[in-house]
């Protein structure tokens, strides 16, 4: 997945972490701030709903009684038989025009006997008398309940289709006479004139405010299309609002409290704090819109909102201006690493001391800086010596090789004999060694060696070998003896103290007998022309250079004609297969047993051949030496094995 | 419990029926013959309209839907009619106004207007809307009223003029005696707990009572769904002497009334605004939930005998007879085809 480098810089990363942070403290902010303002908005408007529905109740009941106690002051005048209907009417004229409150009075006496409603009231200042005729008044609201229940009280808004044609709030008493209800007293207050009061009339203002009537129906209103027509219960019914018959159930019971209307109708979301009239069974109402009520919160939300950008705002410009400040050493240190892995080490690193951190970094580069150098410096030097010894190894491997006698088809031109050899060091120089030269003009001697080590030590060891022998065996008749001299010399001469183990025989040309000593060394292993093959396990000593005065024994055997001598080092023996298993002398065997017909190139390659693909896939690698000689000569007799 | 039952009942077959018979009524407005085969006495230009004057029983409200519709989609012109819509006038004067020939059709109850043949034949039927009464009495069981027997010396708030008759009826066979009180159509003086029981239309007053405030849980009610007690309201009447003029103009007029009810059935809002409408021209209350419900109402009143939609039955008009007789009315033996002559047709 790869990004874009400009998400990676340390200025973005800061910035959008930052913008995370800052995100998600704002939201949780606005969450709570929002949540703790409307609580404490919410119980503020409620009181001010609570104190502005008071309001308006006192005001109402007020009004209400002040025309209850002028109906009774008048009821009492009325039945008084004392007072004249004409001084009674003369009171009534006073009431109506010291009281613009009441609209009009009306009242009726003995309608069975015939009596009709007068209906009094003023037109500018002037007053009014008429009398109602037609009978349906008895089946009007405002004569029956007074009437049939005997009692006082006030009535539902009705339409005054007699008087002056508007809706009226009327105080209803029955007038008695002897125990008798004889008629009514009616005072009418003009609906317009309390619905008037409510919507101007208040010391403050906060949101709506409704009147409803016993019956739920709405007789004040902003919205005039609704009053008188709607009722909470109709309203609730029509927008499918339990809410509102929730609150018209309240309401018409007389309850004082508050709710929050939901739904679809003209109050939805509002809260409604209502209040009863004590006066009569009507209610109070105001509402606010939620909206208008967390309007305050939404502006404060607003600011929060602005402010909160702001701050971002700045804390981002501020982080991104110091990340940018802070992170140039970073970016010139960065090319400063590039050019110093591209080989230049003496590029210049920044100077900066404006973050604690990044100094220590360039410190640490520095510091580096100057270690690379001098490893580069430490290893230019090495390189050149090892590459001077290297040369010297080369120089001395040439030497070693031709110290080994050059294979050719008869080892010095001896037709008896045929040999060939295989030296395979591990390294560039190796520590093993074959050669063989004639001691005199009968006396073939070969021998075949291994230095314990690798290097340059045991190439000189196998040097000092390789000189030494041809050099003392015209003076030495016996491979023992020898090998007895090479031991003295090389116990007296190796520093090292590297020893040595080795097969040394020396061959009558003219008889076929061979002597030979093994000292340390892996079996000699002679093959006979039918393919059979004998190993020689016997050993005649332990290795050469460690015991100046080691007993070294020897054994003599007859060659047959045909016979080939195979001779190797334990690098044959020893080499291991990829699961590090040695190849032994067993599997040796196992290899020689498959070889063709007798030839020491071809027995040789075989073998080296075989050695290479069983050690395939091996990391383990060590000195692979063979030499095999083939020795025929014609008046041997066959068959004959030791001396 | 089994009045409702059947009344819930009757409402799903009704809807069910309603709903074929909707779809082709509203097929019917467009391409039905029947709006054509009536052309009036001179042809289908206005001027040629026959101009019929009609008296509702009450102010613009649902009530009346059907007479509305009728008239605003047309079907009335189809039929040659020019209807007049006169303002209302208590039963008693509607019929007198029949008789000074100041009216052609008024719409009064079945009992109302054989109370107003009982000495001789002032109104022919020629239509009947209502096909089963609407009329309950309820109380309140807050205030005690939980069977009939608790009516018993209750005051109770009766029509003064209408479809009180049923109740008296059944009040009498029950033998509940109560203090009547005569009203007009408020239901204050129920709300206000001047009276116990009060006499109430389905499609109206009750619905009032709930959009004032009564809990429907709260109201104890008396259907008069019973056997001899359910009778059907409202009807259209015409003097004998119009009817004798004019007998294809009744059925015409009925006929295009009825597609007026069906259209309002099956186009309900459309039903509800045009009664607003009318109800805001006249400047009365004008309460949509109310209207809604009312049309409702009506829808299970006037389908109430799908097969039978503004036709008089034999069976209700003889049930009438015999309520009125066991009221002690003296009202002469008329028969069913001298009261309702459409049915010859």
């Amino acid at each position: 997945m790869s990004h874009n480098s400009e998400d990676r810089t340390l200025a973005y990363q800061l910035i959008s972490f930052v913008f995370i942070a800052m995100l998600l403290v704002f939201f949780a902010s606005v969450l709570v701030t929002r949540s703790i303002y409307k609580k404490i908005i919410l119980d503020t408007q409620l009181d001010n709903m609570r104190h502005l529905a008071h309001e308006r109740v006192y005001l109402l009941d007020g009004i209400m009684a002040n025309v209850e106690a002028l109906g009774r002051v008048s009821l009492d005048l009325m039945s008084n038989p004392q007072i004249s209907s004409s001084t009674f009417e003369e009171h009534l004229k006073n009431v109506l025009l010291d009281n613009p409150t009441v609209h009009s009075i009306c009242y009726v006496q003995d309608p069975e006997d015939g009596g009709r409603p007068q209906m009094l009231n003023t037109i500018r200042n002037s007053f009014i008398k008429r009398e109602i005729s037609g009978k349906d008044f008895l089946y009007y609201d405002w004569y029956q309940i007074p009437t049939i229940s005997g009692k006082a009280g006030w009535i539902e808004p009705w339409f005054d289709g007699e008087g002056k044609g508007v809706l009226m709030v009327s105080y209803a008493m029955p007038m008695y006479q002897s125990g008798e209800i004889t008629g009514v007293l009616r005072f009418d207050i003009e609906l317009a004139y309390l619905q008037e009061l409510l919507i101007h009339n208040a010391s403050f203002r906060v949101g709506n405010s409704f009147l409803v009537s016993s019956t739920g129906t709405l007789i004040s209103y902003q919205d005039p299309n609704l009053v008188m027509h709607q009722t909470l219960f109709s309203l609730a019914q029509e927008y499918d609002d339990p809410d509102l018959a929730r609150l018209g159930y309240a309401m018409v019971n007389g309850e004082m409290g508050h709710i929050f209307v939901n739904g679809g109708s003209p109050m939805a979301r509002s809260w409604i704090y209502y209040h009863p009239l004590k006066s009569n069974r009507w209610s109070v109402a105001i509402a606010i819109p939620e909206r208008d009520l967390m309007a305050s919160v939404n502006i404060i939300l607003w600011i929060q909102t602005l402010a909160s950008i702001i701050i971002f705002l700045v804390v981002a410009i501020i982080l991104y201006a110091r990340a940018v400040n802070v992170s140039k050493p970073l970016r010139t240190l960065a090319i400063a690493a590039d050019k110093i892995g591209s080989g230049d080490f003496d590029a210049r690193l920044p100077v900066s001391d404006k973050s604690f951190e990044i100094s220590r970094l360039t410190d640490s580069f520095a510091t580096m800086q100057q270690s690379l150098k001098d490893y580069i410096a430490n290893l230019k030097t090495t390189t050149e010596e090892k590459e001077k010894i290297h040369g010297d190894v080369v120089y001395a491997s040439e030497i070693q090789t031709n110290l080994i006698p050059s294979n050719c088809p008869h080892p010095l031109d001896i037709q008896e004999l045929r040999a060939y050899g295989i030296l395979e060091p591990a390294g560039d120089i190796g520590g093993d060694l074959y050669d063989y030269f004639m001691m005199d003009e009968d006396h073939f001697c070969f021998v075949i060696a291994d230095v314990l080590g690798k290097g340059i030590v045991a190439a000189m060891a196998m040097t000092m070998v390789s000189t030494l022998l041809p050099s003392i065996a015209p003076y030495h008749k016996s491979s023992s003896e020898l090998l007895k001299k090479l031991n003295i010399f090389l116990c007296r001469n190796n520093v090292e103290a590297n020893f040595i183990t080795i097969i040394l025989g020396v061959l009558n040309l003219k008889t076929g007998e061979l002597q030979y000593s093994n000292c340390g060394h892996v079996p000699m292993i002679i093959r006979k022309i039918d393919r059979s093959f004998i190993r020689y396990h016997e050993t005649h000593a332990t290795a050469l250079g460690v015991f100046e005065n080691l007993e070294i024994g020897s054994d003599t055997i007859r060659l047959n004609q045909g016979d080939e001598i195979i001779l190797f080092t334990d690098g044959i023996t020893e080499a291991m297969n990829d699961q590090e298993e040695l190849l032994g002398t067993a599997g040796l065997e196992e290899i020689i047993s498959r070889l063709s017909n007798p030839n020491p190139e071809e027995t040789a390659k075989s073998i080296l051949n075989a050695v290479h693909d069983y050690a395939r896939g091996s990391s383990h690698k060590d000195d692979i030496t063979i030499l095999v000689i083939d020795y025929k000569h014609p008046g041997l007799i066959q068959d004959t094995n030791r001396a | 419990m089994s009045l409702r039952s059947k009344s819930i009942t009757g409402i799903v077959l009704v809807t069910m029926l309603l709903l074929v018979f909707g779809t082709t009524t509203c097929k019917r407005k467009a391409s039905d013959p029947k709006f054509q085969k009536f052309q009036g006495p001179s042809g289908t230009s206005p001027d040629s309209l026959f101009h019929i004057r009609v008296r509702p029983k009450w102010h613009p409200q649902a009530q009346f839907a059907g007479f509305y519709m009728a008239k605003k989609m047309g079907f009335y012109e189809n039929y040659g009619l020019d209807v007049e819509m006169l303002d209302i006038l208590p039963d008693s004067e509607a019929v007198l106004s029949i008789i000074n020939r100041e009216t052609d059709i008024i719409n009064i109850d079945l009992l109302t207007a054989l109370s107003m043949n009982r000495d001789s034949t002032v109104v022919l039927n020629i239509g009947q809307i209502s096909q089963k009464s609407a009329v309950r009495l309820v109380g309140r069981k807050s205030r005690g009223i939980n069977s009939v027997a608790d009516f018993n010396g209750k005051k109770l708030g009766l029509w003064r003029y209408g479809s009180n008759l049923i109740s008296q009826a059944f009040l009498a066979e029950q033998g509940i005696k109560m203090e009547i009180v005569p009203i007009d159509w408020s239901i204050n003086l129920f709300t206000q707990n001047v009276v116990d029981v009060i006499n109430v239309m389905q499609f109206n007053e009750y619905h009032q009572l709930l959009q004032a405030g009564i809990p429907e849980d709260d109201l104890f009610v008396v259907t008069m769904d019973s056997p001899g007690y359910n009778i059907p309201d409202e009807g259209l009447y015409v003097s004998p002497e119009f009817y004798a003029a004019h007998p294809a103009i009744c059925k015409a007029f009925t006929e295009a009334t009825m597609d007026g009810w069906t259209f309002a059935f099956t186009h309900q809002q459309e039903a509800i605004d045009e009664v607003i409408a009318q109800m805001q021209k006249a400047k009365i209350r004008a309460n949509p939930a109310h209207q809604a419900w009312m049309l409702a109402q009506m829808q299970d009143i006037v389908l109430a005998k799908p097969d039978r939609l503004g036709i008089l039955t034999r069976n209700d008009f003889d049930n009438a007879l015999k309520i009125m007789r066991k009221m002690g009315s003296d009202i002469r033996g008329i028969a069913y085809e001298e009261f309702y002559p459409l049915v010859a047709q």
